[in-house]
């Protein structure tokens, strides 16, 4: 019996191999080809992809970034820069459209990292072409979207991983662990704490002219249109409801994640939101200062999520033994006793274990399992948050069906549940 | 008994009244421009948000479909106008939406409410726009036909 051709023999037999590595998709040679790499291309090259970037040019050789895209040329030149350092060649090439990305034939992955309003057009596309997807979170801006990529992952039998990486941090499973096993006993609440929203940048703000290498229009996609403005563009984006519901989608999609796992909801949701948001009245943000809302599962605990100026961001449960508060980077109880019986093994009820989100989302390419964080629960989580965004925005309490995915007996409610997109875009 | 002082008369020199008059937020917020202080219309939005009966609804959707007939309309104004039929908009909305859906240089503001707004009307200036407009508003009206459910033949 031969000894498996590796990649790098695979290469130096290959009379194809010159100037640039040849990066054969796996899924043209199978699982048991030469090419068991895996070619990653990231859309969004930005403040969110840089984790990416630093973790996938960090590991083994099972996996290659092959190609990056953005519609900044000077990310994109920056992101190919450090790509191709990395790997000491010039073998990465860049984009500043999507869909050529999504169409090149060695590409098995797309690492979705654009503003939030681009997830679903980007994802339902990089199905449709047949790849498999990891989509940073939120996993899209409104409902309607996500179902809509659900629906296009399903049918296309791709696998798609949300980027909630506390899946696969073991201080969370554990208390997802804790939770259902009934370590706290009763369970009587949670409670999400995000950090605050928006820097502030007063009433008003002028229209700027659009930097040198930016394709502003391509930027705004779907979104309505605006000038562009540089407190308007990168990062800053996440403060503008056109793009993103501020903190409740970017940490609060975290932590509700957590508590959705540690109520075993994942395939369901609440069945009633009511929140009180702080909104600007003016100013180029538009989304709450100020969050406050609860969601309410049937025959449940009440989960909130609420802005916390000191502290950062958590999940915290509240149970009739106490209480024990998880954060990224630190954990905290009423007693310390409880977070010992929450770290130890051998709970009641144990969950799939993930203890790196890559490392995850590529074996499940492999094996074409369902990841960690699989896309349906990705949206469900991504929905929640879009529960307590319309709930602050109508200042009332809203009755929810979780199987229907829609508002009982308010039809605006409904209506925030998608939202037109600008041409040519559309989610046809 | 005392009797009250004498009235001290104001300097000569205050004005009157230094207040403006209160604008209406109605017309404020069509006049709205992109970057412009938008607390008026921040108080519409209000306004809009909590219609809790039917007739109220009726009263919110005129005064907004009053302000978009604005002939200084702005196009910030008239997309924020927009938004807000789009969450309270109803049949009534639908030609004036139709006649910005049919202009290209409006189209993406019409047509953002007559999507959200349900029934045959709004599905019905949609399909007609089918037949005037060409290039990415077209493609825009196909893709909120999809949205509504509706089969489009391209």
């Amino acid at each position: 019996m031969s000894a498996p051709l590796t990649r790098r023999a695979f290469l130096r037999r290959s009379s194809l191999a010159v100037v640039a590595p040849l990066i054969v998709p796996s899924r043209v040679l199978g699982q048991a080809a030469p090419s068991r790499r895996i070619a990653v291309g990231i859309v969004g090259c930005g403040n969110i992809a840089d984790s990416h970037f630093e973790a996938l040019l960090g590991r083994p050789d099972d996996v290659r970034i092959v190609a990056v895209c953005d519609v900044d040329r000077v990310r994109v030149e920056a992101a190919l820069a450090r790509v191709n350092r990395a790997y000491g060649d010039a073998g990465c090439r860049g984009h500043g459209d999507f869909r050529e990305l999504n169409r090149r034939p060695d590409v098995d992955a797309v690492f979705i990292c654009t503003p939030d309003h681009w997830h679903a057009l980007v994802g339902i596309d990089a199905a449709r072409q047949g790849k498999d997807i990891y989509v940073e979170k939120p996993l899209t801006l409104t409902i309607r979207e996500g179902r809509a990529l659900v629906e296009a992952v399903r049918k296309h039998g791709r696998v798609a991983q949300h980027g909630t990486q506390h899946r696969s941090m073991k201080r969370f499973r554990d208390a997802a662990e804790y939770v259902r096993s009934g370590g706290l006993g009763r369970l009587e609440r949670i409670d999400c704490f995000i950090p605050p929203n928006n820097r502030h940048v007063g009433a008003t703000w002028e229209p700027e002219p659009v930097p040198p290498g930016l394709d502003w229009d391509r930027w705004l996609g779907p979104a309505p249109w605006r000038p562009y403005s540089a407190f308007g563009c990168h990062y800053n984006f996440r403060f503008i409801a056109d793009s993103a519901y501020g903190q409740v989608t970017n940490w609060g999609a975290h932590y509700l994640d957590i508590a959705q796992w540690a109520l075993d909801r994942d395939a369901s949701g609440p069945v009633a939101v009511e929140g009180r948001g702080q909104f600007p009245a003016s100013g180029l943000f538009t989304t709450a200062t100020r969050v406050d809302f609860t969601v309410h599962y049937a025959g449940g605990v009440p989960v909130t999520c609420r802005t916390r100026h000191e502290g950062g961001g958590t999940v915290r449960f509240v149970g009739e033994r106490g209480w024990v508060d998880i954060a990224r980077g630190r954990m905290s109880a009423s007693d310390p006793r409880l977070l010992r019986e929450m770290q130890a093994p051998g709970k009641a009820v144990s969950l799939p274990v993930s203890d790196d989100h890559h490392d995850n989302f590529f074996a499940s390419m492999r094996s074409r399992q369902r990841p960690i964080a699989d896309v349906e629960l990705g949206h469900r989580t991504t929905t929640v948050c879009n529960l307590g965004q319309i709930a602050m925005v109508l200042g009332r309490r809203l009755q929810w069906d979780p199987a229907r995915e829609e508002f009982v007996g308010d039809e605006m409610a409904n209506r925030l549940r998608g939202r037109a997109m600008r041409a040519p875009w559309s989610l046809a | 008994m005392t009797a009250d002082p004498a009235p001290v008369p104001p300097p000569a020199d205050l004005p009157k009244n230094s207040f403006g008059a209160t604008p209406d937020p109605w017309i404020a917020a069509a006049r709205l421009d992109y970057g412009a202080d938008r607390t008026l219309a921040s108080a519409v939005r209000d306004q809009v948000v909590h219609v809790a009966t039917a007739p109220e609804r009726d009263r919110v959707e005129e005064k907004l479909l009053a302000a978009l007939a604005s002939p200084d309309a702005r196009p910030a104004g008239r997309a924020f106008l927009c938004e807000m039929l789009a969450l309270a908009g109803s049949a009534r909305s639908v030609p004036a939406l139709a006649a910005l859906l049919r202009d290209p240089a409006t189209s993406d503001a019409g047509r953002y409410a007559l999507e959200a707004i349900p029934g045959p009307e709004a599905t019905a200036a949609l399909r007609d726009a089918l037949a005037v407009l060409a290039g990415p508003a077209r493609a825009g009206v196909v893709g909120s036909l999809a949205a509504r459910g509706e089969e489009v033949r391209s």
